[in-house]
């Protein structure tokens, strides 16, 4: 029983001290049992304060201490390290919310604000009391990462971690590397292609001898936790050797490309999202690794690709490969958003395209620009599609997809200085070219494109009749007259969704958000992480990036998995299931209820009784409330305690 | 540190204590790599620690910056040195950076100091106070603000007399006169430029009238009547105290100004007057906001909704360029701006104005590098010469750049570019290793 409980109560600035009476709640808790100080301070975890609560807890001798500030979620790690500064054990630190539970939520209502943040100040004093110390154990972690996607950002993790010393498995669904930006020509601002920063990070991840890259390959499971996940994963095979494209004979190439051509099968191409062709037997252009893979759900079988390059197998089995990693890096990107069909004319009118589709379109045409014969001289561009969708534009997505803007401008200024005498009509709603992208969106506006701008509410119209497309628009720039385009070419400027179909979410157990990317625990203050310990995020599978914003959010994943696994050892929270094996009378419903697999039946001599297995248990309590004996608890918050709390808040 | 002139050796040095400079030095700690943050200011913190409530999610910023100042201040791997500077950075032949570390004398010996402020009780000289951006007073001895840290007085011997009134108070006997200007040489096998942006003065602009009329202020100085260390305990408008109850934004306040040299958009304007706008009609719901805006840019995750947000919680907002601002005799305000909409010049009368200025480069950050061998952008941010890959890597191999150095950004974006900036650094020692 701890009787020497300091007690700590934030104004958070004016956060709390807004709304609950700071000074009520020291008075009516300073009598509490137990309780020898309590104090009321503005910032808790300003260093100045936390260098008080040091000095207190060392003078005053505390045995227990109870911060009533923010959610835990935020400062608890702060704090216990308070307490372990000044000698106290982390344990017997208990947090107290009386920022979110009491007055954000309800700032309304003042005086009962600060009778709830009484009692959840009591019940957390009277939680110290039973308090009992702990010790974390030490856990040997795999100084492995498993990185999922090898576009730009899981290429770049997996390098940085290559030459931080880590082994890195870096898996790819598709049988090619580099993700979009393997799509896609001339980037903003430096003009490089994509295929050349593709090709510059799969040398270098060549380079790398710890890096074991597999195309075809796909998560399949995951258990275990941070510092040891056992991780399945399943090869698609490519039909063509090895994956491996050094050491080939030397007319190899030139039977593969034959192979190719005599493949009868003929199915759209998703590479150029389908305004092109290929066949079942393929090889994207610039694709990387370098060698064709066979599309097996195309794919009849035929044998005609064989008979010409008899080094292709279409016999090859699909591989499982078991793995352990110390932490997972999701790097899964996103997908263009899809129009409906009818949005804004798509797949209704011939001359209606994304930009996506305009991106590969000016990569496929040669000298001149042209779509279905018809060569273009004037583009409308339709910004927001899929985006932002509020107001009269219907759909879920509410968010503002970051990289249309630019991207959109900047693929206009690259058709016009390489097809010349193309018109652009740019029908935005409002441009947000920010920072310094802004010279992009001043540059074509000097090439003479022509912005107008519809408000939310009343987005351009799309027509056509007898083969003339038209876009009208209430334009707010030139006071609100409705103005008419007739344009060869309308290109919808579609932004970013989540990757449809991946399962990697799921699996990993990484939670999205209401955009449906996955989400970090904090935008700031722990922006790649994951609430998964051990999962991290790069690149767009967390939401709408550019390239450079990707690379940083890819090498700000990589440095802090490094800090994570690199040291060999994780340290485990004490806070788990114990099985009070006299009274457990096994019968497996703890077991079913555990999340992560972590209970196992044990015989003993005259009976089973569960076992919890403490590397695999994360203190969720899932099983706690299904044991008909009540067998179960969780250290650090034992029924006593608990129920001290609940009488603390009653009373 | 005393007047020796041994060299100091580190892993890597970092240049500015703000949001981007912590969390490099952080990383770079955490990865088990000796640190130098250098901050020229009093205090580590930077901008962030004098922010009220930060968006997208309205945290407070004392909430997520003071843990941060706090964990890097006892980082066992991370040395700091406030009131500093490091000059004349260069490349030496084997491939490590050497520099000269000048600290500047506060004339409080730091380790004796407690920060009680008697001194500054004592001290009867008054000037404007930097950290409240002119808008009340500090001493010349003085401790620079409530969460700074080092929490310790400082003599601002500018405005000093000379009269001893703070060396008789300090219980401490932390007072020091005789101190000197110390430079000691410093060796690193990489150094990261974080040393922020500079705030536009927007007291150039004429027609604004900031200076000339009281009741025009900076976006900054509403920032701080909206922080818990706040000047006056409420939002009063500068002229007469009077509470204000129809408050405008000017957006783009020296930013997508072609005129004022400065093309490009500061990418945080237009979320933090939409923040400040809610955190107004929180504390005078009374109030009414508007918002004069060219376009507006809520291109983050989950900023476009935020935008919603605050034109739902009533904030208004008129696409328009603000032309003139007028004063009249009762110190209300009169806006000239072309309504974008409608095509006309209108005016519009508000009773109190903030200008929303924008970030510049701060020209200190290729200054510290001999010969100015550091390579600067177009608009004199520090140049990323691999943008695409390496974001943080500048023309001199082992230099790196976190955060607004390199160009505007937000909280976010600075954290993600710090990041950039460790790991780029780490892997530049480890692959030398």
């Amino acid at each position: 029983m701890k009787s020497r409980i300091g007690v700590y109560i934030c104004e958070c600035g004016s956060n709390i001290s807004d709304y609950v009476d700071v000074e009520k709640v020291k008075a009516a808790v300073e009598q509490e049992e137990g309780v020898v100080l309590a104090k009321i301070t503005m910032f808790a975890c300003a260093d100045s304060t936390q260098q008080e609560i040091v000095q207190d807890i060392q003078e005053e001798k505390l045995d227990g201490m109870v911060v009533a500030s923010c959610s835990p979620k935020l400062h608890l790690g702060t704090f216990r390290s308070v307490a372990e500064r000044a000698g106290l054990n982390r344990y017997n630190y208990v947090q107290s919310n009386i920022r979110e539970q009491a007055s954000w939520a309800h700032s309304d209502k003042p005086a009962e604000a600060t009778e709830k943040a009484i009692r959840n100040v009591k019940a957390a004093i009277a939680r110290t009391r039973l308090s009992v110390a702990m010790t974390p154990s030490m856990i040997p972690s795999e100084n492995t990462a498993l990185v999922v996607g090898a576009g730009i950002a899981g290429m770049r993790v997996a390098i940085d971690l290559a030459d931080t010393g880590s082994k890195v498995y870096l898996v790819e669904k598709d049988h090619f590397v580099g993700g979009r930006t393997a799509q896609w020509g001339e980037l903003f601002p430096t003009g490089q292609t994509g295929t050349e920063v593709i090709e510059d990070l799969y040398r270098e991840v060549g380079k790398r001898e710890n890096i074991n890259l597999y195309t075809g390959c796909e998560v399949v499971s995951k258990s275990g936790s941070m510092g040891n996940f056992e991780v399945q994963l399943r090869i698609d095979p490519r039909g063509i050797g090895s994956g491996d494209s050094t050491a080939v004979p030397a007319d190899f190439e030139k039977r593969l490309t034959h192979a190719i051509d005599a493949c009868p099968v003929v199915v759209a191409d998703s590479f150029d999202f389908g305004l092109t062709e290929r066949k079942a037997l393929y090889l994207n252009p610039g694709g990387l690794p370098g060698l064709p893979a066979i599309d097996r759900a195309a794919c009849t079988r035929c044998g005609e690709c064989v008979k010409i390059c008899p080094e292709i197998d279409l016999d090859q089995k699909e591989e499982l490969l078991d793995i352990k990693a110390g932490s997972v890096i999701i790097a899964s990107g996103f997908d263009p958003y899809e129009p409906k069909e009818g949005e804004f004319g798509y797949r209704q009118i011939d001359n209606v395209i994304t930009m996506q589709q305009f991106r590969r379109l000016i990569e496929i045409c040669g000298e001149r620009l042209t779509f279905g014969g018809k060569e273009i001289k004037s583009i409308a561009w339709i910004f927001c599609v899929g985006s932002r969708q509020t107001g009269a534009l219907e759909g879920d997505n509410k968010y503002c997809a970051r990289y249309c803007c630019t991207s959109a401008i900047h693929s206009a200024v690259v058709a016009k200085k390489r097809f010349g005498d193309i018109q652009n009509y740019h029908f935005t709603r409002g441009v947000r070219t920010y920072g310094k992208y802004e010279t992009i969106y001043e540059e074509s506006s000097s090439l003479g494109d022509i912005y107008l701008q519809s408000f939310e509410d009343d987005p351009p119209v799309i027509s056509s009749e007898n083969g003339t497309t038209t876009v009208k628009i209430n334009d707010i720039l030139t006071e609100e007259k409705e103005l008419e385009v007739e344009p060869d070419l309308v290109v919808l400027v579609t932004g970013m969704v989540p990757r449809a179909g991946s399962t990697i979410g799921s699996i990993m157990k990484a939670p999205a958000g209401l955009d449906g990317f996955f989400n970090e625990v904090h935008p700031k203050l722990k922006p790649v992480e994951t609430v998964i310990d051990g999962i991290f995020l790069a690149g767009t599978s967390q939401g709408p990036k550019n390239i450079t914003e990707t690379a940083m959010s890819a090498h700000s994943s990589a440095i802090k998995t490094h800090t994570l696994i690199s040291k060999g050892e994780i340290e485990l929270e004490p806070t788990m299931a114990i099985v009070d094996r006299t009274i457990c009378e096994w019968c497996g419903k703890c077991s079913e209820a555990c999340p992560f697999d972590a209970i196992d039946e044990v015989k003993e001599d005259t009976k089973s009784v569960a076992v919890v297995n403490e590397a695999a248990c994360k203190g969720c309590g899932m099983c706690l409330p299904v044991c008909p004996v009540n067998a179960v608890q969780l250290k650090g918050f034992m029924d006593s305690e608990i129920e001290a709390m609940i009488d603390a808040m009653s009373e | 540190m005393t007047g020796q002139t041994d060299k100091l050796e580190y892993d890597v040095v970092v240049v500015g204590g703000g949001i981007a400079g912590q969390e490099s030095a952080l990383n770079m700690a955490d990865s088990g790599l000796k640190v130098l943050l250098v901050e020229k200011d009093l205090s580590i913190g930077g901008k962030m620690i004098h922010l009220s409530k930060v968006f997208p999610t309205l945290d407070c910023g004392a909430c997520i910056t003071t843990p941060k100042v706090s964990e890097t201040a006892r980082h066992p791997n991370i040395t700091i040195a406030t009131n500093s500077e490091i000059g004349d950075i260069e490349r030496l032949p084997d491939g490590s950076l050497r520099g000269v570390l000048i600290k500047h004398p506060r004339y409080v010996i730091e380790k004796d100091c407690t920060g009680g402020g008697d001194c500054e009780e004592a001290c009867p000289v008054i000037v404007e106070d930097q950290f409240q951006y002119g808008m009340v007073g500090r001493k010349a001895a003085y401790v620079p603000f409530s969460i700074a840290n080092p929490r310790v007085a400082t003599i601002d011997i500018e405005n000093c007399i000379l009269c001893g009134a703070c060396e008789r108070a300090c219980p401490a006997d932390a007072i020091d006169f005789t101190q000197k200007i110390e430079k000691r040489e410093v060796i690193a096998k990489a150094v990261i430029v974080a040393t922020g942006f500079r705030l536009f003065d927007p007291s150039i602009i004429e027609n604004y009238g900031l200076g000339r009329f009281r009741n025009v202020v900076t976006s900054m100085q509403m920032e701080r009547q909206l922080v818990p260390t706040r000047p006056y305990n409420n939002v009063l408008r500068p002229k007469d105290g009077k509470v204000p109850d129809n408050i405008a934004y000017v957006l783009c306040t020296g930013s997508r100004d072609i005129t004022l040299g400065n093309p490009i958009c500061s990418q945080v304007c237009c979320m933090y007057s939409m923040k400040q706008g809610q955190l107004l009609l929180g504390a005078l719901p009374m109030a009414d906001v508007t918002i004069y805006y060219i376009n507006i840019r809520a291109f983050g995750k989950g900023f476009e909704e935020f935008y919603q947000g605050t034109r739902d919680m009533g904030v208004e907002f008129v696409k328009a360029k603000v032309g003139t601002i007028e004063e009249k005799e009762d110190g209300d305000l009169i806006l000239r701006y072309e309504d974008a909409q409608e095509g006309e010049v209108k005016e519009a009368e508000h009773d109190l104005v903030v200008l929303s200025v924008g970030m510049l480069s701060n020209p200190e950050a290729p200054m510290m590098f001999k010969g100015g061998a550091l390579e600067l952008d177009e608009f004199g941010y520090v140049r990323q010469v691999d943008m695409l890959s390496n974001p943080a890597s500048t023309n001199i191999e082992g230099v790196f750049v976190a955060g607004t150095a390199s160009g505007p950004m937000d909280i976010p974006d600075s954290i993600a570019s710090a990041g950039a900036a460790s790991a780029e650094a780490l892997s530049f020692i480890k692959r030398k290793a």
